[in-house]
């Protein structure tokens, strides 16, 4: 008996310190993370964040500049408000065409396609994914920078010709657009995948019922059956916006790698935070001061920041929208 | 032994953890696809080399990888028992992964800069051939016979977005005859840390003043803000993307000369010091290195950009492999020396049948004695 | 019919031309990996290694096989031991915290674990570019959702399991050993089976861990480079040479079957899952 009581404490403690584990893993990461950024940080300061320029300076110069006690290379300097901007923008465009897709698609799933063909439609919405994001670079360049270069893009600057940011030179495909739609597509599973659950959950008879009260069955899903799931789809559409902003391959493969320029229509080349670290790595490590890959880790912390904080902000919209929930029904 | 590698995994991996740093593959290193065509290059080796399997890491420039992918094979029938993977990263990173000692070989067009240098005395610049760099374009309508003559300084506005029509005057004046569009100029730069950036910055700072003040050089510079400029990575990147995009303008290293030119891309005749616009030809790449080599240093980091003389073609440069002249082991170190030395050999790497291919010069007999001096150092 | 009627009808429409179009897409990305993947597929691909720009995939079909492998083998035990821990021993706020950092965790840019893993694993580690960096830097990334899946499929459990176990006076270690574990392991599997497809399709933390080889692996854990399929995909995508092409369609169509497969496992794990 004392000996199995040993045994479950053991196990216990043992689960404890496992769990433990990927708190340990982020500290560490954040720490190194933060370690490395802090030199850039007191080098550049707040204009990291509103400069345009991302320059390491002269890496061939003999002797080294210091500003603040940080060694550079001279000139270097350090902006990133393109990579900034081409990050908001493109996981922005991804929102604005992938969440509206997703939800009426989830809708769909449960009350327009009969049962049997949405058992086999809903997994393989679920299989894009799982899809690997160099797959969706790779379709990318293939088929959509070709359809956005010679079909979309001129149709969209036509029709769209008196919107500032929609008309203009469509370039090549490789652009801010593309990596929108590429990001939009791979946050559509994600988004669908939690409405449809959510939905399929929601009681039979607040809807019916509406729909006895003479609402017309898209008023019901609309009126009664979304405001139901809200909470949790918001969780979904700030966890899909998360993966749109971390995404490296995908959009390294078709964003045009623009530098130093903010986009000047939607067809305009962009480079993004993560696809930037992921190309100029390398370079960094070239810098005989070191500071060009504190930069970059600074471009990681503030990536990192950013996902944390979409990460609280859709958990507290779901406790927030749960809250209210709960509020309306004592209200009943 | 090697037959048996897949049964012995679990058992080498677990023993992997005590052996912390083993390049040479002693358990099971060599495949059994390898065996066969090991012996089969032993059956017609001139001179074969054999010893424990070694896994050795070229990774870098990616002008010098088609040069490496032409190389690998046949020094198989040279050393069976080396395995070579090369790789095309882009200078920058063979630069800085061989000073990390993540690989063994590092290719570069570019020298180390002597800030570098300081920090890693042990490393070794060693030129293995000459090569060039091009300016080719995507004009459609313009025949490909038909070469652009372009000057340093106008490249460089067009890079700096001073330039933004392919008709305007400054390119028209250089091209009296030829009907140019007015189409917007779209640069396409590398994105990746690059010796043809290196070369062509130099090029454009020598012949520019205020891209010298502004940009000046280096294997990633801070590239100006042209609205639509693209990037791409590494020489095969810039020539998709440039192939792609209509009216751009890119530097594309010579290696890669047919390869471009048969996706339609135009090469320019680049204005040399003497105001002769020339193509990078045998007759003259090796006229502006005869300028240059003379100058070469005992560590052999000089740049060769924009050479005097008439004959002399603007942008040509030293294909270095960077090495630590520390190895892990003294096999390592033996077989990189080997490598190298027959890469630089006039019967070996450095013979007609490969040089011709990707359009470079073997080293000049003046120059291989340095080459060979700096190898020797390279130890276990 | 008036214009409520028409909304709705038109409303529908839209619902209906939203799933065609993601159908589209879906199709449209399995239609050209598999046709153009296809076509280059041949036995060649798995018997031979790459040389260069051409070649088969057997290094990298090896290479990914050991990196997932070991990203697994270190993460699987954490990380079911760390969601057993948050469902029956944590206190609330604890399990709720945890929650959070695993989820933190999932979000992660996979590109910030490739920094990581660059330049502590693989430089100031003396890792090298190896196996051991790869798997280590698959394994964070696999962690979080091995925990969330174990936690969740322990907590949806039915209430019964738990109270039963409690009136006869186990603890709960002992009711999970005898009891619990044995509903719980097929959604546990599924969380295993989806940090392999997560593991499968990495790229960025890869190249900067695993480095590349054109060799099979010689299973040596640190300073020998490996392989890996999305690096083919990435990096023979951007040559100007078909038989590259070729190779990295080859190797999407792999890794898009292979995530295909594990799907197809999940769901057949799911139904095998007991009715709550």
């Amino acid at each position: 008996m004392t000996r199995r009581r040993f045994g479950s404490k053991l196990f216990a403690v043992t689960t404890g310190i496992a769990a433990g584990g990927p708190l340990v893993v982020m500290l560490v990461l954040m720490g190194v993370l933060v370690r490395d950024a802090w030199p850039a940080w007191r080098f550049q300061g707040l204009s990291f964040f509103s400069g345009t320029v991302w320059n390491m300076g002269n890496m061939y110069a003999n002797t080294p500049i210091v500003r603040a006690g940080v060694q550079g290379a001279p000139g270097a300097s350090f902006g990133i408000l393109p990579l900034v901007v081409g990050t908001l923008y493109s996981s922005l465009i991804a929102l604005a065409v992938g969440v509206p897709i997703a939800l009426l698609t989830a809708a769909a799933l449960v009350y327009l396609a009969p049962k049997r063909v949405s058992m086999w439609l809903s997994p393989v919405i679920d299989l894009l994914a799982g899809i690997p994001s160099v797959v969706y670079g790779l379709w990318g360049v293939e088929v959509l920078a070709p359809f956005v270069q010679s079909r979309l893009g001129p149709w969209l600057s036509h029709v769209l010709r008196i919107a500032p940011f929609f008309h203009g030179p469509v370039g090549t495909g490789m652009g801010l657009l593309t990596s929108g739609l590429v990001l939009a597509v791979m946050i559509i599973p994600i988004v669908t995948a939690t409405t449809r659950e959510l939905l399929a959950q929601v009681p039979r008879l607040p809807y019916e019922g509406a729909q006895a009260l003479g609402l017309t069955s898209y008023e019901s899903v609309r009126y009664v059956a979304f405001p139901w799931v809200s909470s949790g789809v918001i969780g979904a559409v700030i966890l899909g916006w998360g993966r749109a902003l971390g995404e490296t391959m995908a959009v390294l493969m078709v964003s045009g790698n623009a530098a130093n320029y903010l986009p000047t229509n939607i067809y305009s080349p962009i480079s993004t935070m993560a696809s930037t670290v992921a190309a100029l790595l390398d370079s960094a490590l070239t810098d005989f001061t070191g500071l060009a890959v504190h930069a970059l880790a600074l471009i990681a912390v503030t990536l990192l920041a950013i996902t944390m904080a979409t990460n609280l902000l859709a958990r507290s919209l779901v406790a927030l929208g749960r809250r209210g929930l709960e509020a309306e029904g004592e209200r009943r | 032994m090697k037959s048996g590698h897949s049964k012995k995994a679990m058992l080498a991996v677990s023993s992997a953890l005590s052996l912390a740093s083993l390049t040479v593959a002693g358990l099971g290193g060599a495949p059994a696809a390898f065996a066969q065509s090991s012996a089969h290059a032993r059956a017609s080796a001139v001179r074969h080399t054999s010893g424990p399997a070694v896994r050795l890491q070229e990774t870098g420039s990616t002008l010098l990888f088609p040069l490496f992918q032409l190389w690998v094979p046949a020094y198989k029938k040279v050393a069976s028992n080396v395995f070579i993977t090369p790789n095309g990263t882009g200078s920058g990173t063979g630069i800085q992964q061989a000073e990390d000692g993540v690989v063994q070989i590092g290719a570069s067009d570019a020298y180390m800069s002597t800030g570098l240098l300081s920090q890693h005395p042990s490393m070794l610049n060693i030129p293995l051939a000459i090569s060039a760099q091009q300016i080719m374009y995507n004009l459609p309508g313009l025949k490909a016979s038909t070469h652009l003559h372009l000057t340093g300084s106008v490249i460089a506005q067009m890079f700096m977005g001073k330039i933004r029509y392919w008709n305007a005057p400054q390119i028209q004046n250089l091209n009296r005859g030829i009907k140019l569009p007015h189409a917007v100029i779209v640069p396409v730069h590398r994105t990746d840390s690059s010796g043809d950036t290196f070369l062509f910055s130099q090029f454009m700072t020598d012949t520019n003043a205020q891209w010298a003040q502004s940009v000046a050089y280096g294997t990633s510079v801070p590239w100006p803000a042209v609205a639509g400029a693209q990037g791409g990575n590494g020489n095969q990147g810039v020539v998709q993307t440039a192939q792609r995009t209509p009216y751009s303008i890119a530097y594309v290293g010579i290696s890669w000369l047919d390869k471009a030119l048969s996706h339609g891309l135009g090469e320019a005749a680049l204005a040399n010091r003497t105001g002769r616009f020339l193509l990078p030809t045998v007759a003259t790449i090796s006229a502006a290195a005869g300028q240059m080599i003379a100058k070469t240093p005992r560590d052999e980091r000089i740049s060769l950009i924009y050479a005097p003389g008439a004959n002399s073609y603007p942008i040509i440069n030293y294909e270095y492999a960077i090495v630590n002249e520390n190895q892990s082991s003294a096999v390592v170190a033996q077989a990189i020396k080997n490598l190298l030395l027959w890469a630089i050999n006039s019967k070996g790497g450095n013979s007609a049948s490969f040089m011709t291919k990707v359009h470079f010069l073997p080293l000049p007999t003046s120059i291989a004695p340095l080459s060979r001096a700096q190898i020797e150092r390279i130890h276990g | 019919m008036n214009a409520r009627a028409i909304r709705s009808k038109a409303a529908w429409s839209m619902a209906a031309l939203a799933l065609a179009v993601v159908m589209f897409a879906v199709i449209d990305i399995l239609a050209l990996v598999a046709g153009k993947g296809a076509a280059a597929l041949n036995g060649s691909i798995f018997t031979t290694m790459t040389t260069g720009i051409a070649g088969g995939l057997q290094n990298a079909i090896y290479g990914t096989f050991a990196l997932v492998g070991l990203g697994i083998v270190l993460s699987v035990p954490i990380g079911v031991l760390a969601g057993v821990y948050g469902a029956l021993f944590a206190p609330d706020p604890v399990a709720k915290f945890f929650r959070f950092v695993a989820e933190v965790m999932a979000g992660v840019p996979s590109i910030v674990i490739g920094y990581f893993g660059y330049t502590m694993l693989v430089v100031a580690w003396g890792f090298g570019f190896s196996l051991l960096a790869g798997g280590i830097s698959l394994a964070i990334l696999m962690l979080p959702y091995i925990v969330r899946a174990t936690e969740s499929t322990i907590r949806q459990l039915p209430h019964g399991y738990m109270e039963g176990a409690r009136a006869l006076g186990i603890t709960p270690a002992d009711a999970f050993r005898t009891i619990l574990w044995k509903p719980a392991l097929p959604g546990v599997l599924t969380g295993v089976l989806l940090a392999i497809s997560i593991g499968l399709g990495e790229t960025a933390p890869l190249l900067y861990t695993a480095g590349w080889s054109n060799f099979d692996p010689n299973w040596q854990l640190t300073k020998n480079p490996i392989g890996y399929l999305t690096y083919v995909v990435w990096t023979y995508l951007n040559e100007p040479y078909s038989a590259a092409h070729r190779l990295a369609y080859a190797a999407a169509l792999l890794l898009t079957a292979l995530v295909l497969l594990l799907h197809v496992a999940a769901k057949g794990l799911q139904r095998s899952t007991p009715a709550q």
